[in-house]
């Protein structure tokens, strides 16, 4: 039973998080690097270019990389600092195991002896409950490589059809919604393209703190005279000096964008041409925008009507424009809905697949595209290819010398593998790169599931939350000890280089995996010896797929500093070998050639043409209501990321934002007796928590905004609801009814804890 | 070697996101680690996520320089006024308060003044300042004058300042809006009795010069029901 | 009387006042020995450059407010007994110890630490010896002991052949060692430290350390000489140490080694910011925070009048920029650069 094995506070004096500092050589004026390392950051899905300083097998601080041409020199200040996550007191450098007779709760083990263990337990699991009884969670910061290894694991060495991602908290609605209307997952332009454009449209994004280099792409297209709108119920620093600001209350966007086309189809303010040539289902979302009139629009959605008539013409009008969204739009049970909506705006707009019109979603995680395609998707085998397509199972079960019957069918959504864990139909649990104790929404389920596994393996570098409940961990490679390939937001392929080893009896991620491969008695197809070789076979095992990355080479994509995918090796038409295919920057663009429509038209269907998608607005799961009046939505602050295992480790980054506090509206506090600092009890149906109040008119005065970095008792998901969309299963993190009052006192966690504890 | 006359800072506090990038990446320059030159700071945050990034202006007659009694407050031949010597500085603080854009800090403990200067030790190797080459924003910007003028062909840099009755010309520039009546300076005491705004509208005065065209309001949460 | 004449009479006082006291000393330049004359002449320059630097440095109006003002604060009677404990404590810890650079850093301090205390031994052993203040007498009829005379009246007698015999007489051997140690760190610093590389400057940063160097190094050299060469090429080396002090005195008014005499002034700013905290707080005009003490603050107004700097602000209640604290002086920049975007102010 995965129950923590002592009190959490003894584990935490033990493995922190604690900070780190730049002290000693770091904080030296006189040290030299020996090297500097060409690689990216290891945080969020825009992968800046940053060069690492190393000597002496340790990572001493970072030099900006100007040539590279996404970022050009530009960091946030995570990128700044992250070289402070090496060299961590935290750092695992042995495999452990529960032990509640040691005063932390965990004893050192051997590596081989860590390995042998899982290895029997997995066996003995498998033989008494079935294959399907071991889950697998993997996640989308690990390399390409390792999530094309962590698919094939689960299918052929584990036999297991239980594995997903915690992309499914984060790109699925994006994922589900683009493939519905263009065939194909992925931003459609390089962020360049917005420079010279007429609008962009910034739904639900807060551009400023969780992807800050996209700011500059902003700036610099309004710098030309373009006009922004920004989409959100908090005036964010990008929102701040918007054009336009719709102040939406959360989880309406689909409602907004339907009154919008509403108001577009009324104007005539749509491209009737392209609408008809390149596009199918219009006529259907037409008829479905009729009951969206401007002042129902402006009734549910919270956003005034002239506003709502202003970002109709503003986007109308436009010859070119750019439409990005991110979680704000797609966390939500209607989701996938939601995005389906705003491509409704860009397709009738007809500006899509020119050099200043595109869409894009802003993935959050550093490999949040690349590590969507390749397999670690509970339906999906590498190349974004579907596990229930009896043709593309056949190609890859080729490519793995196996027969197609080996490769299990579809599993469940990561949270349902929960619900599953709770059931008992899963007794068994390997993850990697994935803190669902932190990150899942009502994680106090989570914690309950938890509990009931027979046995849990968790690979991290550090003890994050929910390795606590490990019986056995194994430490596993930061970013920087392993090289391989992600994906950017831009659909960029690049290549994050090795900058030192391995500490202690840390491995890379990948021989991990191969070792338990290994002794589970299926090393077969697990016997790489470098990523690269991974990397060669997953160039095979895209080829032909929607994510097309067999021209990909690790050359390559040094010398070009990147190569947008699909970049087949072999001309689809012809067949010809295509060594010098530069990759594929732009979709969509007229005239372009791909696989599935073979030359019928520029989107990924057989006819060539983009789908309207009827995107209907459903009201939130737990809305608010007369018990919880309010609306709680949760997001980061740009000092911290994900559920901070990493960036709660890092001290300047604690120091500028240590610990969540509540946002609340100066005349809500007010009217709840609030004042700024005040302890303050946020309550919904799953739970309760004490924060500090931020009163700050920057926010609607019917919400609150919690961030969601820190554990425990100050995990925003202690309060969120596992409601999931029906299609792309993301949960409703962006919304939900609560109620806030004033606290006694303050908490008992404050006079115990350090801020990022 | 030092600044080469070409290369100019430009700060556009209009662009700046908070984000603290440059007050994270100045800690990291060579000459005062450990420790960051550059202010950022939050307008007033109860009211608005407006920040502003604060570096040495470098004023060609520099207050902190003029009115230090040790002397040690120097202005190099390429223009960048640097911290104050140490073996001088008797960390009084006139500096501190006299700054007109509120710039050097005293270090009790070490008594020493210090100050942004430039980022020294990376221009006189050929590099950038720390705080403008990581700027996610760009609101802090290194180049040369021509660069900035394509980039930006809305703004026109500005290097001249009225504070009261004085008037201080520097070498870093701010950016300003190149349509309105160019002023000849930036009057940074006549927003004495500004307040920040939760939304200021931009470039509603940059495309027409005028600001009706705009129809959301400084508080767009005006009829949101509590 | 303009400030410069003033400075030049200062100079004149002091150095006039020096050469007196070496006409005394040395008992009308009995004990005087002429093969130090140029020593002699370098230290009267040294004096009245440096009096004329310091006078002129006075006269700043911000350093004239601080000298008035620390004089004032450290006698004001009620805090003078505090004031001059804390003028001791501070003088062990601050000077002697050099507290205030070991907190720059643990090898910064040992440097400093060692040049300082070298020259100064080295100095406290050689003016009275150039100045004929100090001279050794063998007492008559003992010659293995010595009598010291200190400005002519006799100080006491010791063996020569003793450890304080060993020791005296080589005062400026373990003076040269402590600056040598302190010049070899501070040139490995200026050479591994990449912020000390960017800023340094020859003159202000090497040129010190070079003559320190040169002067020891000389030094060390004459006493190899004699001692163990049969004072081999002793007045070759006795010139060219003579050219090294001579230099490094005629360079103290205008160099880094001008900070010796200019640096005490901390001591008058601890107690005049002592005072300021005990007292009233400026608060600022715009965010009503206590920002800096009050009198400090129209201290600083007027010098900022007396260098004509124009921060008045007639038309606004706060009457002067130096009422705003630096805080709102930086929020000030933003919110006036972006009143010029948002059309408030055009």
């Amino acid at each position: 039973m995965a129950i923590i094995p002592v009190d959490d506070l003894a584990i935490t004096r033990r493995f922190g998080p604690h900070l780190s500092k730049n002290t000693a050589v770091r904080l030296s004026t006189s040290v030299s690097p020996e090297k500097l390392v060409k690689t990216h950051c290891c945080f969020c899905g825009q992968q800046c270019g940053i060069q690492l300083k190393v000597k002496d097998n340790e990572v001493i601080g970072f030099e900006p990389w100007e040539e590279f041409p996404f970022n050009r020199g530009m960091l946030c200040p995570k990128g700044v600092k992250r070289y402070l996550q090496g060299s961590h007191p935290d750092r695992l450098l042995t495999a452990f195991r529960r032990d509640a007779r040691d005063p932390s709760g965990f004893s050192p083990m051997g590596y081989d002896e860590a390995i042998a263990k899982v290895g029997a337990e997995i066996k003995r699991i498998q033989a008494a409950h079935g294959d399907d009884a071991i889950g697998v969670l993997g996640g989308a910061s690990l390399t390409t490589e390792k999530t094309y290894l962590l698919g094939k694991f689960a299918r052929l060495a584990l036999h297991t059809k239980y594995i997903d991602y915690n992309g499914r908290l984060c790109m699925v609605s994006a994922g589900a919604a683009n493939k519905k209307a263009f065939g194909i997952d992925r931003t459609t332009n390089p962020w360049a393209d917005m420079i010279g454009t007429e609008v962009i449209w910034v739904a639900g994004s807060n551009v400023a703190e969780c992807s800050p280099i996209t700011t500059n792409y902003i700036w610099q297209a309004r710098e030309l005279g373009c006009k922004v709108i920004v989409q959100d119920p908090r005036i964010t620093p990008i929102a701040r000096t918007c054009d336009l600001f719709l102040p939406i209350k959360p989880g309406r966007d689909a409602a907004l964008f339907a009154g919008v086309l509403q108001i577009m189809i009324e104007h005539d303010w749509i491209d009737r041409a392209f609408i008809e040539a390149h596009t199918v289902g219009f006529e259907q979302v037409a008829e479905h925008c009729k009951q969206w009139t401007l002042a129902k629009t402006a009734e549910v959605t919270g956003v005034p009507a002239r506003s709502i008539a202003k970002a109709a013409e503003l986007w109308g009008n436009a010859k070119s424009s750019f439409f990005l969204h991110a979680r704000g739009i797609e966390h939500h049970s209607n989701g996938v809905q939601n995005a389906l909506g705003t491509i409704n705006l860009v397709l009738a707009s007809g500006r899509i697949g020119k050099p200043t019109s595109g869409y894009g979603t802003i993935v959050g995680q550093a490999n949040g595209q690349g590590g969507r395609e390749h397999g670690q998707k509970c339906d999906q085998l590498p190349g974004w290819r579907d596990i229930s397509n009896p043709e593309h199972r056949k190609y890859v079960a080729s490519v793995w010398g196996v027969d197609e019957k080996e490769i299990p069918g579809p599993g469940v959504d990561a949270y349902e593998m929960f619900r599953k864990i709770d059931a008992g139909e899963i007794k068994g649990l390997i993850s990697i790169c994935f803190n669902p104790k932190i990150s899942l929404p009502d994680n106090a389920f989570i914690t309950r599931a938890l509990e009931k596994l027979e046995f849990y393996v968790a690979i991290d570098f550090f003890l994050n939350d929910t390795a606590r409940h490990a019986d056995v961990v194994l430490p596993g490679s930061l970013q920087e000890e392993d090289e391989g390939t992600v994906t950017q937001v831009e659909g960029r392929v690049i290549k994050i280089a090795k900058a030192v080893e391995c500490p202690g009896e840390a491995r890379p991620d990948w021989r991990i995996l191969q070792d338990l491969a290994q002794t589970v008695g299926r090393p077969k197809g697990f016997t790489f010896e470098s990523p690269r070789a991974i990397f060669e076979e997953l160039r095979l095992a895209s080829k032909g797929g929607v994510a097309d990355y067999s021209g990909i080479t690790y050359e390559k994509i040094e010398a070009q500093m990147g190569v947008f995918w699909p970049c087949p090796s072999h001309d689809p038409q012809t067949g010809a070998p295509t060594p010098e295919h530069p990759g594929t920057p732009r979709l969509f663009e007229a005239g372009s050639y791909n696989p599935i429509a073979k030359g019928a038209g520029p989107f990924y269907f057989p006819d060539g043409k983009a789908r309207f998608n009827v995107a209907d607005y459903r009201a939130p799961i737990d809305d608010a209501c007369d018990e919880f009046p309010l609306y709680l939505t949760t997001g980061r602050v740009v000092s911290q990321f994900l559920s901070g295992t990493q960036t709660r480790r890092i001290g300047p980054l604690v120091e500028q934002y240590p610990s969540p506090r509540i946002e609340l509206h100066p005349r809500l506090a007010e009217k709840l007796g609030i004042a700024d600092g005040d302890w303050t009890i946020c309550e919904t149906k799953r739970g309760a928590m004490t924060l500090e109040a931020m009163v700050v008119t920057t926010i609607r005065p019917d919400t609150v905004f919690v961030p969601y970095h820190w554990a425990g008792e100050k995990s925003a998901n202690r309060l969120t609801v596992a409601a999931q969309d029906p299609i792309s299963k993301i949960p409703q993190y962006k919304v939900c009814g609560c109620r806030v009052r004033k606290a006694d006192g303050p908490p008992a966690y404050a006079s115990v804890l350090e801020a990022q504890q | 070697m030092g600044v080469p006359h070409d290369l100019e800072f430009f700060v556009d506090p209009s662009r700046c996101i908070g984000c603290q990038a440059c007050v994270q990446a100045c800690s990291e320059c060579n000459t005062h680690k450990g420790h960051s030159m550059i202010h950022l700071e939050f307008v007033d945050r109860a009211n608005s996520v407006q920040t502003v990034p604060v570096v040495c202006m470098h004023c060609e007659q520099p207050t902190c320089a003029e009115v230090c009694p040790a002397d040690a407050i120097k202005r190099t031949e390429d223009g960048v006024v640097q911290s104050a010597r140490k073996p001088r500085c008797i960390a009084c603080g006139n500096c501190v308060i006299a700054c007109p854009f509120g710039v050097p800090e005293v270090h009790l403990a070490e008594q020493v003044m210090m100050k942004c200067d430039m980022c020294y030790d990376r221009m006189s190797v050929g590099k950038k300042p720390m705080c403008a080459t990581v700027c996610p924003s760009q609101a802090l910007f290194f180049g040369t004058r021509a660069e900035i003028i394509a980039l930006r062909p809305r703004s026109t840099p500005m290097s001249t300042f009225r504070f009261g009755e004085q008037t201080i010309k520097t070498r870093v520039s701010v950016m300003m809006p190149r349509a309105s009546a160019s002023p000849q300076h930036l009057d940074v005491t006549a927003a004495m009795d500004d307040r920040t705004r939760g939304r200021s509208l931009k470039l509603a005065v940059v495309q027409d010069g005028r600001s009706d065209d705009t129809v959301d309001t400084d508080d767009p949460f005006a009829a949101v029901q509590v | 009387m303009t400030d410069r004449t003033q400075a030049i009479l200062w100079g004149l006082v002091t150095t006039a006042s020096l050469a007196a006291l070496i006409v005394v000393g040395s008992r009308s330049l009995a004990h005087f020995d002429a093969a130090l004359v140029s020593y002699t002449f370098a230290s009267l320059f040294a004096t009245f450059g440096i009096t004329y630097r310091y006078t002129m440095w006075l006269r700043r109006p911000p350093t004239q407010m601080y000298w008035r003002r620390g004089w004032q604060v450290f006698a004001s009677p009620r805090h003078l007994g505090r004031n001059l404990l804390q003028l001791l404590r501070r003088f062990f810890l601050e000077f002697a110890a050099n507290r205030f650079i070991f907190r720059r850093g643990g090898l910064r301090g040992l440097t400093h630490w060692l040049l300082m205390w070298g020259t100064l031994v080295a100095g406290a052993i050689t003016f009275p010896l150039v100045f004929g203040w100090i001279h050794f007498e063998t007492v008559p009829g003992h010659l293995d002991t010595y009598r010291a005379y200190f400005f002519g009246v006799s100080a006491g007698t010791f063996p020569i052949e003793s450890a304080i015999g060993f020791i005296a007489f080589h005062g400026l051997v373990w003076a040269s060692f402590l600056v040598l140690g302190g010049v070899m760190l501070a040139f490995r610093r200026r050479m591994v430290d990449h912020g000390a590389a960017a800023l340094q400057q020859f003159g202000e940063d090497i040129l010190p350390l070079l003559l320190l160097g040169a002067i020891s190094i000389t030094g060390l050299m004459l006493t190899v000489s004699y001692s163990w060469m049969k004072a081999y090429a002793y007045d070759f080396l006795a010139i060219l140490h003579a050219i090294t002090v001579i230099f490094t005195l005629l360079w103290l008014p205008f160099g880094k080694f001008f900070h010796i005499f200019q640096r005490p002034a901390q001591l008058g700013v601890g107690f005049y910011k002592e005072a300021g905290e005990r007292g009233e707080q400026a608060r600022c005009a715009r965010c009503e925070q206590p920002y800096a003490p009050l009198p400090m603050v129209r201290d600083l107004t007027i010098v900022e009048q007396q260098l004509g700097f124009t921060y008045e602000m007639p038309r606004h209640a706060a009457g002067h920029y130096q009422r705003v604290c630096p805080k709102c002086r930086r929020a000030l920049f933003g919110l006036a650069q972006g009143a010029a975007w948002s059309g408030a102010r055009s």
